[in-house]
């Protein structure tokens, strides 16, 4: 019984969830609806446990098959604050219906759940399993906007590449558990050491986790989806799915990449490539790809939506940066910047939601002479969208300092060289959107109308995401020590 | 002794920015003003304290910033950067004064301009290579927000040649950056720990090549600032700008941002790779005179005062970066004079040619045909022209002003590299007469036409505004004493390293 106080983050979600499930049954028309601070209050509830957690150290909960350490803690903070912003900015926006908040909230918990799973499961099943839920519940978030066309594209090809990915992690698990005759990673990884597996059958492993992980965190092969979700899917589920399902993604390949195919290297807090390939190889090349597909188109595009995609792809190449070099600092600088893109994204997407419900629209042309027209929305979205591509004043120029100088400090200058340019191109695809932005300020345009709650939700947003830069060294300090104790 | 004036020079800007954002119009003009003016009389309190003859690093500010990447916040003044502390307390109060009376958002334009003005302090006191280009980043995007919202026709595709150019320029500075960071031992981005050489003979590995950290990271440091200041090939943006900024706006890229930028150039030669300059002087003086010949030549084919004054910027950059690859105290301890120089002096001509174009209509000074389309301002503005002839005297480096001390001082210096080199950059300085003259004639002197015969005289505020701009360039050019004195034992002292 002891153990359920280790998984107690994903209890009193899963409590939240039921409550929030049981009162959407029993709805019958009532006025006052406190659906959003109940789960509210739920999250909040999982998010001080997990911060308390930190003290109970590396633990194997259930014989192994979840690990609660530093790691799975950072990440389930910073799912439980997200599922708290995306549920907070419900009520804000028309594309999630007044009379489907319900519904909305309950998908969000859930995936908030099945993130937290992922982020700590060591079993391969769970993992697998986990990962499965987070994708059904996507593809239900994605399809979410019923009436729309692009939604339900959106929903149907996440679907199908989530089932080519599902089934590709699936079989390179599944080649693993022959070989090993174990589903814990930890042992796998005892075997391995033992009884290295040929590098062919290694290669394909690899190979195989490398694509279906690609799917989840919008990486090069499996990026073509990432935009279209974006673009397609109600805006405040494109915030949460662009921030959630990546980092659940990159939870997953952080543990299993380095648990599986590495093992402690000479000095403390490095690896070493396990078996006769070197991976990382292929990893750098997969994110310099990433980085430079992902610039280079989010500088053609006429939605702003799918513009914000595709720059989100290029993010994705960036952090892959922080795992290959194989160190703990690569790691941390890894979660520095995913806790940036947290405040970053979301705060883009809440700007964009709030433009869509007032223009119908999200296309470059008709959101020009924004800042003439609501001056305090659009400068947030410049701020967040800068912050997000690395621009100086911004804590995000911060974490891009710490992922390229991670390479460079492992010897890896060409990757280095195709980061900086893609920071450079991707800088020009704001300027880009922002030349049309600031564009007009001259004219006299309507101004959209604004209310207070809308400023005070990114005024909460804009405060962490600055203190994130100023005490930018705690934060990498914080990062570090939750790798410090993290269970290898 | 610490006062922590440094940091109040940034703070004050900040929140006279912040508080832009609450304030209502008249009130909120008067808050940006007040200050801009405290931390300017911050900063002219620093330098008033500042030891003489004394060589080191000055009212040092040191901070833990990001303490697992080594990062502090740490600022200090010596020599090479007093001077621009002067230059920038006094440029934005008075551009924030010569915003006055902007119709279209005056909050958003002082506040941008206060963000500017904390953003070029910490540039220029910064000492910690990360803190640096930190505050060079930021410098960056209230131009891009002020070209872009408050200039002319092209505005925002002179914002966007702006953004990219800069954007580039900046990655490439952040580039070698990290370079140095990895290439020593400790890691350390202090600019303190870098000097002297550290990095000499540091190689690393590209591609199977093995190239010298200290010479990839000075040409891309080279190259990154070449983007953010005007250098001759790759000026297109800047003159661009000229055309759509706001007058204002145009005065604190070319007099606050250019000099700031020379300057960053100067201690990275200096202090990061004294062995590089040991081979990179010629090239740092060749692109020295050919901007100060492409400069004049272009200045001399132009009709209108604000591309004029784009190339009269160039051409100055041009003398500054010969001062600097002179590498003898004379030539430097000018170059370093002559950033404040260009500073007040290209600061002066922006804005009384905007005066100028704001109540003839425009900046155009000669038709298609090369015929005067102004004149006799003299007899119808008797201040406007006495101001302007001053400020004229000074860019051409007549003698009592004070572009006439850092021109001596540079050309001087410039001897021991070639004495050609004299003789070119008088033959820049002649023609540089030849096309100020002309325009000073076209505009103020000769008859009075239609566009000119309604032209006022300065209101009060813009004598007020233009008042410390003229007195300064008079006070300097007659007594540069105290400010060599200051600049000179750490000019000194960084090229002992070199030789």
């Amino acid at each position: 019984m002891k153990e359920f106080v280790y998984i107690m983050p994903e209890i009193l979600i899963a409590l939240t969830l039921a409550f929030v499930i049981a009162s959407e049954i029993t709805y019958e028309g009532e006025q006052l609806r406190l659906v959003t601070a109940i789960s509210l209050l739920g999250l909040g509830a999982a998010f001080f446990y997990a911060v308390y957690s930190y003290q109970f150290g590396p633990t194997p909960v259930f014989s192994g098959v979840l690990c609660l350490d530093g790691f799975s803690l950072f990440f389930k903070l910073i799912f439980i604050a997200l599922a708290a912003l995306s549920i907070a900015s419900v009520g804000q926006t028309a594309e999630i219906n007044p009379g489907r908040r319900t519904e909305y909230v309950a998908l969000v918990l859930a995936a908030s759940l099945a993130m937290c799973l992922v982020s700590s499961a060591a079993d391969v099943i769970l993992a697998y399993l986990s990962l499965l839920f987070l994708n059904i519940v996507s593809y239900f978030l994605a399809a979410f906007g019923r009436k729309s066309l692009l939604s339900t594209e959106a929903g149907v090809k996440y679907l199908a590449f989530g089932s080519v990915a599902g089934a590709l992690f699936l079989y390179s698990l599944a080649i693993l558990f022959a070989y090993t005759h174990s589903l814990n990673i930890y042992e796998i990884h005892k075997h391995l050491l033992a009884q290295p597996l040929p590098p062919q059958v290694m290669l394909v492993v690899f190979m195989f986790m490398l694509l279906a992980l690609s799917f989840q965190i919008g990486a090069f092969p499996m990026y073509l989806v990432t935009p279209d979700v974006m673009e397609g899917s109600p805006t405040p589920v494109a915030a949460f799915l662009s921030v959630g399902a990546r980092a659940a993604g990159f939870a997953i390949a952080v543990r299993f990449l380095i648990v599986i195919f590495t093992q402690p290297g000479m000095t403390e807090g490095h690896w070493e490539v396990l078996g006769g390939i070197d991976w990382t190889q292929i990893f750098a090349v997969v994110a310099g790809l990433t980085m430079m597909v992902g610039s280079l188109l989010a500088l053609k595009q006429e939605s702003v939506k799918r513009l914000v995609g595709y720059l989100v792809v290029a993010e994705t190449g960036f952090m892959m940066m922080g795992l290959l070099v194989l160190d703990q600092v690569g790691i941390a600088a890894l979660l520095y910047n995913l806790v940036i893109q947290l405040f970053a994204l979301t705060g883009i997407f809440y700007v964009l939601s709030f433009v869509f419900d007032q223009v119908q629209s999200d296309r470059i042309q008709d959101l020009r002479g924004l800042l003439k027209r609501s001056v305090f929305e659009c400068g947030c979205l410049i701020a967040f969208l800068l912050c997000l591509v690395g621009s100086p004043p911004f804590p995000g120029f911060i974490g891009k300092f710490t992922l390229i100088g991670t390479v460079i400090g492992s010897g890896r200058y060409p990757l280095a060289l195709v980061g900086i340019l893609a920071m450079v191109l991707s800088t020009v695809a704001v300027a880009r959107l922002s030349y049309h932005l600031v564009g007009d300020f001259k004219k006299s345009l309507a101004p959209l109308t604004s209310q207070w709650a809308r400023k005070a939700y990114l005024t909460v947003l804009v405060i962490p995401m600055t203190l994130a830069g100023i005490f930018a060294g705690l934060v990498l300090k914080g990062a570090g020590e939750s790798l410090g104790f993290i269970f290898w | 002794m610490n006062h922590h004036l440094i940091s109040l020079t940034l703070v004050f800007p900040l929140i006279g920015a912040l508080l832009q954002t609450v304030v209502q119009v008249p009130r909120s003009r008067w808050i940006a003003l007040a200050s801009s003016l405290a931390a300017s009389i911050c900063a002219v309190i620093l330098i008033v304290s500042m030891q003489n003859q004394n060589a080191d690093l000055q009212m040092t500010e040191l901070l833990p910033w990001v303490g697992s990447y080594a990062i502090s916040y740490d600022m200090a003044v010596d020599g090479l950067n007093a001077l621009l502390m002067i230059l920038i307390a006094i440029l934005f109060p008075v551009l924030i004064a010569s915003e006055w009376d902007q119709k279209v958002g005056v909050r958003g334009m002082q506040g941008l301009l206060l963000v500017l003005q904390a953003s070029l302090f910490g540039a220029a006191c910064a000492q910690d290579l990360f803190l640096q280009f930190f505050f060079w980043g930021v410098s960056a995007l209230p131009l891009y927000f002020l070209v872009g919202i408050w200039g002319g026709e092209g505005r925002e595709k002179a914002a966007f040649k702006t953004m990219v150019a800069g954007s580039l320029g900046d990655a490439l500075i952040f580039s070698a950056l990290i370079l140095i960071y990895y290439s020593l031992d400790p890691h350390t981005f202090s600019l303190r720990e870098l000097a002297g050489g550290k990095l000499a003979g540091k190689e690393f590995n590209f591609l199977g090549f093995e190239l010298s950290v200290s010479h990839v990271a000075f040409m891309l440091m080279s190259a990154g600032l070449s983007l953010r200041a005007p250098i001759w090939p790759l000026h297109g943006w800047f003159t661009e700008v000229s055309q759509e900024a706001p007058s204002s706006v145009f005065v604190a890229l070319c007099a606050g941002v250019v000099p700031v930028s020379l300057y960053l150039f100067s201690r990275y030669c200096y202090v990061l790779f004294p062995d590089a300059l040991g081979s990179a002087y010629k090239w740092i003086v060749g692109v020295g005179i050919l901007n100060l010949f492409v400069g004049g030549i272009c200045a001399m084919a132009q009709r209108g005062l604000r591309r004029l004054l784009a190339f009269i910027c160039l051409s100055e950059v041009g003398l500054v970066l010969m001062g600097i690859g002179s590498l003898n105290p004379v030539g430097v301890v000018g170059s370093v004079y002559q950033q404040l120089m260009m500073g007040l002096g290209l600061a002066g001509f922006g804005l009384f040619s905007g005066i100028i174009a704001d109540r003839t209509g425009s900046s155009w000074f000669m038709d298609e045909n090369r015929e005067r389309v102004l004149g006799g301002i003299v007899t119808r503005a008797p201040v406007v022209a006495v101001i302007s002839g001053l400020i004229v005297a000074s860019l051409m480096g007549f003698p009592g002003f004070g572009g006439f001390v850092g021109h001596a001082l540079i050309i001087i210096g410039s001897y021991s590299i070639h004495p050609l080199t004299v003789i070119i950059s008088g033959g820049a300085l002649v023609l540089a007469s030849y096309y100020l003259f002309t325009m000073y004639r076209l505009i103020f002197l000769g008859g009075v036409n239609e566009r000119s015969a309604g032209f006022e005289d300065l209101t009060l505020r813009e004598r007020a505004y233009m008042l410390p701009v003229v007195l300064s360039l008079l006070f300097f050019g007659l007594y540069p004493k105290p400010l060599i004195e200051l600049i000179r034992p750490t000019v000194l002292t960084v090229l002992s390293a070199v030789k």
